[in-house]
Parts: C-alpha cells; structure tokens; sequence
C-alpha cells in the first residue's frame, strides 16, 4: 500500500558519493567481495552483507538469444525453460525407464521428420500416424515424471524471487533463499547445470509458444519492437526476436536444445553471484564441492557478423487495433565502446525525470505525448545496436507530429551544448542509478555478475561513474551529430488496420 | 522468464527460527565425495531478528507520528499516510481523487512551481511525491541526511498547501484523457477491469469506470474542495525513516508540521461494497490477438476473517505456485497457457476478488474453462494431499524471513495496521492460523467459500478462433460492449490518422465552397445581424439582434426582445450581461457558452485544422468533429454536392443537443454565406433566423466591445 520509494533514496546516495572520492567507495565496497575462479572456469563473486538472514544468488550465462543456430530462433530461451524441468534424480519418479520412454520420444519424432522431409512425396497417412504415436510416446514418457519438483523444492524452502531470463545477449536465473538454506542452492543449481534430462520438452515447447502469443503476438507494442528490430538489422542476429519467431518455436526439437546446452552451458561461460547473509569460505568450500564436478569446456565464439553499414533511412509500419506508437531507432556503438558513457549522459538529458527534455516539450508544454522516453541500448549491448526514442502520442495528436517534434528537439542537440546545470543534475542521477543497483541483494548479484561477463571485471560497475563524470557538453553535441542521423535511422509505428492514409500523415513530419 | 511465485496469501506467515539442527557440513574433496539428495540436506538454524522499535507521538495538532532510525545510509525518507481513496470521487466527477494527488506536487506550492520544486529537487537527487489511491493518499520524500530541512520544507508546503496551478490540472486532464483512450489496448487490462466491474457494480466507487466526461466535468475548484475535505493533521499518520537522532527528529516535525492548524468534520468511512452477484459468462472481442485474457471469481472477503488462513492455502493449491493445481494441469500438463493463478484477494477494509486468472491459446479457450472448473470443483469434493498441504504451509513458513529483511519494512506494516486499525501483530496472528490449517480446513472452506455456479467469467480474445464456442459451457454469452460511451465532448475512440486525413479533406472542401482559404483567413472580426423569432417557454418571441465576433474568443451580442434590450460581452475569460439597466457579472458557464459560440462561427471553424489547439476527425462520409480547448467541440456536415456546411451539432453544457442548419446561401464580396439559420434543441424547433447582413474586418477592438452600455 505504501512503500519507502529505494530509488529515490540511493539518488541521495549517489550525491553523497559524488562529495566523497569514488575511489574510496570501490575501495571499501572492494572489501566486502571474494572473488574465485574454479579450476573448470567458472566465475564466482560473493558480497557479504549481513543486516539479515537472507542470501541472494544470480547465475549469468554468457549465451542468449543472440547465439540461436539460423533456424532455431528461441531454443536460448527453449534452454532457460527446460532449467526448470529437473534432473535425473530431481522430478523423476524413475529416470532409468524415463530415459528410454524420452529416446522413444526422439525416435518417433525422427521419423517424422524424415517422412515430412520428403515434402511432396511425403505420405500423410503415415504423418498421422506418427503424430499419434508420438502423442502416446509422451504421455508415456510423463507417467515418470514428478511434475514441477525443481521449483516446487523452491518454493517449499522458502525461495523468494525466483525467476529467469533469456535476453538478446544472455540468460539469467535468480533467486533468494533464507541464508541458512545456501547449501540447497549449490545443489539444485549445479545439478540443473552439469545434469538436466530435457523432460517435457514438447510440452513445454507448447508453453513458450504460449508465452510468445501473450508478450508479442497479442501486445501491439511487442510486435512493434520486434518489427523495429527486424527492418533495422539486416545481417545481425539481433534482428530476431529473443523469443524467437513463431515457426521456429513449432518446430525445434529436443536434440537442438540439447547442442545448446553442450555449447554454451560450459563453466566458463557462467558467473555465479552471491550477495547477502554468506560466509564466503563457506561459500567457497560449496562451491568447489559442487560445482567443480561440472566439466570444462571450450568458450563459444562471439557472434562474428557484421550489421553492414546502413545507407538511408527505413520505415516500418505496424497494423494493429491499438492506439498510436512510435519508435525511432539510431544506429549505435556497442557498450564497449568509447562513447557509450556520452550516450548514456545524452539517454538521461532526453528522459531522466521531470526536468528531461522529451518530457517537458512533448509531454508538459507542447501536450503532444502521453509520455516520450529514450533508451540508449535495443536489444542488446554486446554488440553495436540501437539508441531508441519512444513516443506515445496523446489522444488527438498524430504519429507524424510526435515524430517531427522528436526530430527538433534532436536537431537541438546537434547545434546547441547542454547547459552545464542539465549535465551536473544528469551526472548526478547517473551515479544514483549506478548505486541504487548496490541497494538490494539480488540488485549486487545481478549487476556484478553482468558487469564482470560483458566488461570484463565487476569494478567497472564503480568506475564507470568516472567515465560519465569526463563527460563534456562537446562530447554530447558530438555523439548527438555522429549517431542521430537520418541515414542510420528505422522509424517504426502503430497504424490502425486497413489504413492506406497513414503514410501520408507519417510523411509529413519529414 | 518464466512466472513469478506467488506467496500464499499478501501476507504470509510461518517462523524459521527454531528449525532443524546444526550441519555435519565436513571438508571433503570434490571429486570423491558423494553428493547428498536435497531430501536429506541439513541446514543450520537461521539467525533471529530482532523487530525494530519506532518512535511513537502525536502532534498537539492531531497527527500521529512514527519514527524509526537506521544508520546504514545516510538518508532520510518519509511518508503521511491520509486517509482519503479515490472510493469518495464525487459521481460524474469520477478521476478527481487522482488527478489531486498528481497536481498536489506538479501544481507547485509555497509560492514555487512545479518545474522549479522539479529542478530544485532532482538537482540534489531527492523527492517529494504525491498520490491518491484506492484507500489511502500519501506525500513521502526522501533526501540525503544533510538537505533533510530543506526537503522537509518542501514536502510539509505540498502536503499543508498545495496551489493546484491551471495549466498542470490541465496537463493531468490531458493525460487522463489519452490513457482512457488507451485503456482497449491491453487485452489483460480489460479482463481486469471488466471483471472488478461486474463483480463490484460499474455503479459503485469499486467498479466503475472514469470515462471522458467526467474527466472533463472536473475543474480546478474540485481539486481544492477534496483538497481540503481530506487533508488534515488529524486525518494523517506521518512515518519517517533513516539517519536521524529520533529526539532531533521529533523537535524539527513539531516545529515544521505542528503549526499546521486545520480540522473540518471527520472525513466519512470508505463506502461499503455492495454485493450483486453477476454470474455468467462475458466476452470482449478483440480481433488482433492469439490468446484470450480471461478473469473469473466473485467476491472475496477481508483479511479479518476467520477463515482467511484456510482460504489463502487453498488458493495456492489451487492456482498459487509452480507446483499449484491449475499451473501442472493447464500449462505443464496440457501446454494451454503461459500464465495461469488464482487468488483469494482479501483486503484489508472491504471484500477483495477472488480471482482466476491467465490467458490461453485461442483455440483453447472453452477447453481451458472446463479444465479449470474441474479444478475448482476437485478442490470442493475432495481433500488435497498432505504434500501440497505441506508444500502451501512449507513455502510461507519459509520465506516468513522476507517480510522482516529490512526495518523499514517493520515501519510500513505497523503504519498499515494503524491505519485500517488492526492489530500490531496480526502477521504473527497470521502466521499461527496457516500453521493450524488442516486438509479438512482447506475442503471446507473451499466448499463453503467458492461458488463456481456464480462465478463472473470475463473472456477477451477473437471468439472467430475459439474453436468451440463459450455458448457450450452451457450458459449465455453476454457480449462486453469495448466502444467508448458518447458521454461528453471527444468522448470517442481517438481520431483514426486516416480520420484525420479525412476530416482534413473534407473541410478544405468546405473552405472551397465558402471562399477559399486565404480569404477566410483572411477575416479578424466579423459583424452578422438577424431577426427571427424563438421559441420561450411563454412562446414565441421576436428578436433581432447584433453579433460582433473578433478572433479568436472575443464577442458581443445586442439583442432586441420584445421586453427589453440585452447587452452581452465576452473575451472567452470573463464577461458581463446588461439587462434592464443593470450590469453584471457573465456566470462562467455563460462565457464558455459564449466562447464556443465565437468557435462554432463557419468561417473560423472551417480553418480548425490549420489550428494546432484543434483536434479534428472525420465522422461518417460527410462529417467532421471539431474540438477545441475543453468544452469547445461540435461536428460539422457538409452537404455532399455543394459542400457547403448543412448543419453543425453540438452540446452546450447543461442542455441536450443542439442542431443548426443553413440554407439561402448567397455570394457576398466572394464568400457565399448562409442567409437562413435553423436551431433545434434536441430535436424541437428553437429559433428561426435570417441575417441582415454580414460584415468582415470593420476593425472591431476589443475595448469598444468591451464598452458597457
């Protein structure tokens, strides 16, 4: 009903930090971390906070969406699914026979396959007839299943929080766990990590196909992010949804998911973060207890294509019985790059707040917007991606006027430097962002595990606050002109159905 | 991702303390040593907590105070809870207990606006926030320790004297305008809305909608008027946590917030809900989804009934957690849905929902239903197993530890309590009822408690892909009906862009046919006499009178009646009436009255595109709608072979529809003008005119206009 806002209470924090030497805070905070590397490869950081008995774990595997084989789009996420499913001795009411009941499974749908792969020739009696084989060789197959154990063991022990994710650039598993509980979690994790038996998994493809009708096919917003991403991306895997198109998801298999798992789930491409309530000897001794037995393995290759450079501008336009929304998309750098502190510093002057600039001319004075943000990063940063503008036009006002304001207040950044007061209060918030992530358990967890997988050392997390602070009014007018150009923009927007008029209204704005 | 878990009940129960012994966790080598099954882990007992101690007192005003220090940061936040709740909107004015709480800090106070109380804060990265909910109203703030008198200040002018300043009640009617037209959008956000509607009463504060007129019914004043019914010292609990000596502390609340004298009549208690029942099935069609949203249930009770622990294990077996019945059945077994729950919604003051909830495969939809109320049924005819009694009562003994991981979390739940007056260790009470529970418990009170006969059953989704349809669960299928009420000015679907284009079309036609555009934009003032009579309540009556227009809201009418001469004057601000000798004030409905009058002129409206404080739309083949500034709308038709404006129909305030028609169309100096003006007043003749004369650019100022007779 009432809450103590966090983040408003770390923006506080951020200013004590910026009157402190910010040295100083890493070197203190650098005294609550362990760091440790098993001999596998895998990455462990434990923070020790102990204002209460709980514990807060964050896997990050180095994988996501992004590394799905040409053809398999969503079997990242098909993985962080069936991480749930259990092991051979968690979920299984008898594995050996189980076991024999999946190959069964597999050996059918092979079959299938090969008939189906005949095309034309391809005999549809027979298809029937293995689509009903197959319905019973799982229905068999589930008879040794203990439905929902691995999270069901969860919940009973009083797990908070547990969830997972599958992004662009990875997939994360998180939970939180009464600090007397830690050993469970070594078990269950490392067991669902060196020993997942795959179980359920058509049924389980029928869920995540369910999931992509909820978040994209029924959500206008959803399906216009993801057109957005397919017209701006032409080569880079980035184009395709996390989730993976529709199609893909009918149709990957089991086995696919498996050389997922083989390839990427190798201990080095994981980073284990723990923070709260932990004794990180004790932690220590687990974790070699645990996870040590995982074998190691080679470290997947990056994605090694290239987005060629685009040459103009692109414009999609979605039908749906929504009212209207815009995107506009920039081309951009990736988060390694020099210029990802100035882009962020140009993201918070846009839509940092009150005081923002989208807001204040769309929304507050010119009453063109219900609300306009912008996002430095879409959908991903590992790789060179988007800067996003977001525009939500109030009732009565068009797509094409939102979009021409957007490109004014964008001509505006290009000519003329942000005043030094935006940039100190922007520089401000930049730093409380940074700290609010230190204020919770599960927030260390999460942003010290990303921030040692994608920058290579979690201090970054610290020392970042020193890139944005170097930021001038120049270096932002000069991002603003390098990446806010027409040639490298995709403009993507809602249109309602069977409307032929809407390119004009679009069109307008240029 | 995969879904959220979900606790037992909004308050879960269950201690940790006291759990099984100590661990024989030895030093062993990795390779060698077999693991142990998760059965057979032993786990440490975990450490005690010691509840946090606040500070309690009461300001000689009437305020209760909480105080409680924490040290860890050094930071200072604070909330006043008021009781008020957007459950005493004024009907027809449904909307105006948010937008108080949102203007309270954009409309600025203590003589700053919003955008420099905007500035001051976000430069020193703190806070001060205002908001109304459903039954409560809260200011809060939160700053670093050292600018604590500062922000102090500030919250203490928002909350004791807020100044509501026009142009941000505008900009939070705007916003509210955009979001109803929004709010089709999210098929889930429809199932819920529609299902608290039926299931509460779309007449009641609880159910009911905030539509386009009553957004624009509400004014300033009505923002001051709840204001000031419900903010008061004594109507408030103010709690503040963080780095301060509470002695301190104390001193510098008396000395900010004890001056603040204010006490009106006790506000009223929150309206009861009525129950009335509405069983059936309900479906919104919404064509451009895969899955359909669905809600159903009926009334819940409140957390204070004896039973809630029983019902809260229930609902989690039935719908609560990955292992609950409904998630193994209709999404791990049958793969129907992504998302499925249900939940016994107690609150704290009134009856919640219970609610089953999810959405599935569109093909699946009546499949789902079925499976779901054999789910239900199973639960009111057998017991439920000791492990998922075990699982229910492990999962919120278990996690009881998350309700205390912070102090301020101790502060919140006792300010809570305080406030809808129970007692100061009700979760601990809780937490015995869950550990009571029996099998027998649960059937009971699932048989007791859960009525799937008159469950409400809300569906959104495309009935075209259901398969089969809702009708064979075996009652009717009551259709939701999503359009927009015509209730007020722009009170439909926002304009379409190809409305737009339309309507664009259409009155460039028009232009044409009065003169073109140049030379309509030409006019800055415009002089127009007629005669006529009108139809009065005594009968009909003569007039002849002059209208003087001048751009863009300035008029002045002198009429001749048969009793007498009336002179009327306003600048679309203020205005005066003279009558009889006598001057007065115009009423501010009269000088809206009058400012549309001056916006419905044909000449002018015919340039409403080229405005941009001007939305337009086409309505039908040969209709545009016109709205201006609040209040200002009225839908022009053209006549499809000239196209030249036939009628133009509008609705002043407090009276029906209002239809005028031209004819005798003639040329002047190279416009064409109507010469015959027709009014009907919801669909009875008004008045007949006909003009004398028009006149264009007489140089009219607005200080002889303003002259008084």
């Amino acid at each position: 009903m009432l809450e103590f806002k966090q983040p408003a209470r770390w923006a506080i924090a951020a200013c004590a930090l910026a009157c402190a030497a910010q040295g100083q805070l890493l070197q203190q905070f650098e005294k609550k971390v362990t760091e440790f590397t098993l001999a596998n490869g895998m990455h462990f950081i434990i923070v020790e906070r102990h204002d209460a008995p709980v514990v807060s774990f964050h896997s990050y595997v180095n994988s996501g969406a992004v590394d799905d084989p040409s053809g398999d789009s969503g079997i990242a996420h098909m993985m962080e699914h069936m991480a749930f499913k259990g092991t051979s001795t968690i979920g299984a009411k008898n594995y050996p026979e189980e076991k024999k009941a999946i190959a069964a499974v597999e050996h059918i749908y092979d079959q299938y396959d090969a008939e189906r792969n005949k095309t034309f020739h391809a005999d549809a009696r027979k298809l029937e007839a293995l689509r009903a084989a197959l319905r019973t060789a799982m229905a068999k197959a589930e008879t040794y299943v203990d439905s929902n154990a691995y999270p069901r063991i969860i919940e009973e022990n009083g797990g908070a929080g547990l969830n997972a994710e599958t992004s662009e650039d990875s997939t994360e598993f998180y939970y939180s766990l009464p600090s007397n509980r830690m050993e469970l979690w070594f078990l269950l994790e490392s067991e669902r990590f060196i020993d997942p038996v795959f179980r359920e998994f058509y049924k389980e493809r029928d869920v995540v196909r369910e999931e992509r009708r909820m978040r994209s096919e029924s959500n206008p917003q959803g399906k216009l992010v993801e057109m957005l991403l397919a017209t701006a991306f032409a080569a880079h895997p980035y184009r395709v949804p996390a989730g993976g198109w529709a199609s893909d998801i009918d149709n990957f298999r089991r086995t696919e998911a498996v050389d997922f798992y083989k390839k990427h789930y190798v201990p080095a491409n994981i980073t284990i973060g723990i923070a709260g309530d932990v004794d990180p000897a004790q932690a220590r001794r687990f974790a070699e207890k645990y996870f040590a037995r995982m074998p190691a393995g080679p470290l997947p290759p990056e994605v090694r294509t290239v987005e060629p450079a685009q040459e103009g501008e692109k414009r999609v336009e979605v039908e749906a019985e929504s009212q209207p929304f815009l995107a506009i998309a920039y081309k951009r750098p990736d988060d390694r790059d020099k210029d990802d502190a100035a882009l962020n510093v140009l993201s918070d002057i846009l839509s940092s707040g009150r005081t923002s600039m989208l807001y204040q001319e769309l929304v507050r004075d010119r009453k063109l917007a219900l609300g306009a943000f912008a996002s430095p990063e879409l959908p991903g940063g590992k790789y060179p991606n988007l800067f996003v503008f977001y525009l939500i036009p109030n009732l009565g006002h068009s797509v094409g006027e939102n979009e021409k304001a957007c490109y004014e207040i964008i001509e505006r950044l290009k000519t003329k430097k942000v005043d030094d007061e935006t940039l100190q209060r922007v520089k401000t918030k930049e730093r409380a962002a940074l700290i609010r992530k230190l204020a919770s358990n599960s927030g260390l967890a999460a942003a010290l595990t990303e921030y040692y997988a994608t920058q290579g050392d979690w201090r970054k997390l610290f020392t970042e606050i020193d890139e944005i602070d170097r930021v001038t009014p120049d270096d932002v007018m000069r991002v603003a002109q390098q990446y806010l150009k027409p040639e490298t923009r995709t403009v993507a927007y809602i249109v309602p159905p069977a409307s032929g008029q809407e390119h004009d209204a679009a069109k307008e704005a240029k | 991702m995969i879904r959220r878990l979900l606790c037992v009940a909004m308050l879960p129960l269950g201690t940790l303390w006291g759990q099984a012994p100590a661990p024989a966790e030895g030093l062993v080598s990795p390779s060698s040593a077999p693991l142990p099954s998760y059965k057979n882990l032993k786990f440490p007992p975990l450490r005690k907590i010691t509840l946090p101690n606040p500070v309690t007192f009461e300001l000689p005003n009437g305020m209760k105070v909480f105080l409680l220090e924490n040290h860890e940061l050094p930071l200072v936040s604070g909330t006043a809870l008021v009781r008020t709740g957007n459950l005493f909107d004024p009907p027809g004015k449904q909307g105006v207990a948010d937008i108080t709480g949102m203007v309270m800090r954009t409309g600025g106070s203590g003589g700053k606006t919003g955008e420099q109380l905007d500035a001051e804060l976000e430069n020193i990265a703190a806070s001060v926030e205002s908001r109304i909910g459903e039954t409560s109203g809260s200011v809060s703030f939160s700053c670093l320790k050292e600018n604590t008198a500062e922000v102090l200040g500030i919250f203490k002018d928002v909350l004791s004297a807020p100044e509501f300043r026009q142009d941000q009640v505008d900009l939070a009617k705007t916003q509210w305008r955009s979001s109803i037209a929004r709010r089709n959008d999210d098929p889930g956000g429809i199932a819920q809305r529609e299902f608290a509607g039926l299931v509460y009463g779309k007449d009641t504060p609880y159910g009911w909608d905030i539509n386009y007129v009553n957004i624009d019914a509400i004014q300033r004043a009505d923002l001051v008027t709840f204001y000031r019914r419900y903010f008061y010292p004594k109507n408030i609990m103010l709690a503040v946590y963080g780095d301060f000596d509470s002695a301190e502390m104390r001193a510098r609340i008396e000395k900010v917030l004890g001056s603040w004298q204010y006490g009106p009549e006790p506000a009223a208690a929150f309206p009861e809900v009525v129950k009335k029942p509405a069983p059936g099935i309900f479906l919104a069609e919404k064509a451009d989804v895969t899955q359909t949203f669905f809600e159903m249930g009926h009334l819940a009770g409140t957390l204070r009934d004896k039973d809630l622990p029983a019902l809260s294990v229930a609902a989690d077996i039935l719908g609560g957690g990955f292992s609950s019945r409904l998630m193994r059945r209709v999404r791990t077994g049958l793969g129907y849905a992504y998302d499925i729950s249900a939940n016994w919604g107690a609150d704290y003051d009134h009856p919640g929902l219970f609610i089953i909830s999810g959405s599935t495969q569109s093909k699946y939809t009546e499949a789902t239903f079925k499976v779901i109320r054999e789910e239900v049924e199973k639960m009111r005819t057998a017991e439920v197993t000791d492990q998922e009694l075990k699982t229910a009562k492990d999962s919120v003994e278990n996690s009881f530890v998350f309700l205390f991981d912070s102090p301020s979390k101790t502060l919140v739940r006792m300010l809570t309590y305080a406030y809808f007056d129970y007692p100061n260790d009700f979760i601990f009470q809780y937490q015995k009822g869950i550990a009571a529970v029996t099998k027998a418990d649960v059937l009971r009170v699932a048989k007791e408690y859960w009525r799937p006969d008159a469950f409400t059953v809300v569906a959104v989704g495309n009935p075209r892909d259901f398969g089969t349809p809702l009708s064979a669960l075996g009652s009717e299928v009551h259709k939701i009906d999503l359009t927009f009420p015509e209730d007020g000015p722009a009170a439909q679907a926002p304009a379409a862009p190809q409305a737009i284009a339309k309507g664009k079309a259409l009155l460039g036609r028009v232009r044409e046919a009065l003169g073109g555009e140049s030379r309509l934009a030409a006019i800055r003032d415009a002089t127009v006499t007629t005669e006529g009579t009108l139809q009065s309540p005594g009968g009909e009556v003569k007039v002849a009178q002059e209208s003087l227009f001048l751009a863009p809201d300035t008029l002045r009418q002198e009429r001749q009646m048969p009793f007498g001469k009336q002179v009327v004057f306003s600048d679309g601000k203020t205005g005066w009436i003279a009558s009889g000798g006598k001057v007065m004030d115009m009423p501010p409905a009269v000088v809206e009255q009058a400012r549309q009058q001056v916006f419905r002129q044909l000449f002018w409206l015919a340039l409403s595109d080229r405005d941009p404080d001007r939305a337009i739309a086409a309505e039908g083949a040969a209709a545009v709608r016109i709205s201006g500034r609040s209040g200002d709308e009225a839908t022009l038709e053209l006549d499809e072979k000239t196209s030249l404006p036939a009628k133009v129909t509008y609705s002043p305030a407090g009276s029906g529809e209002v239809v005028e028609s031209y004819s005798d169309w003639r040329d002047v100096n190279g416009y064409k003008l109507p010469f015959a003006i027709t009014i009907q007043r919801d669909g009875q003749p008004f008045a007949v005119l006909q003009v004398k004369g028009y006149r264009f650019n007489a140089g009219l100022k607005t200080e002889d206009l303003a002259k008084k007779p």
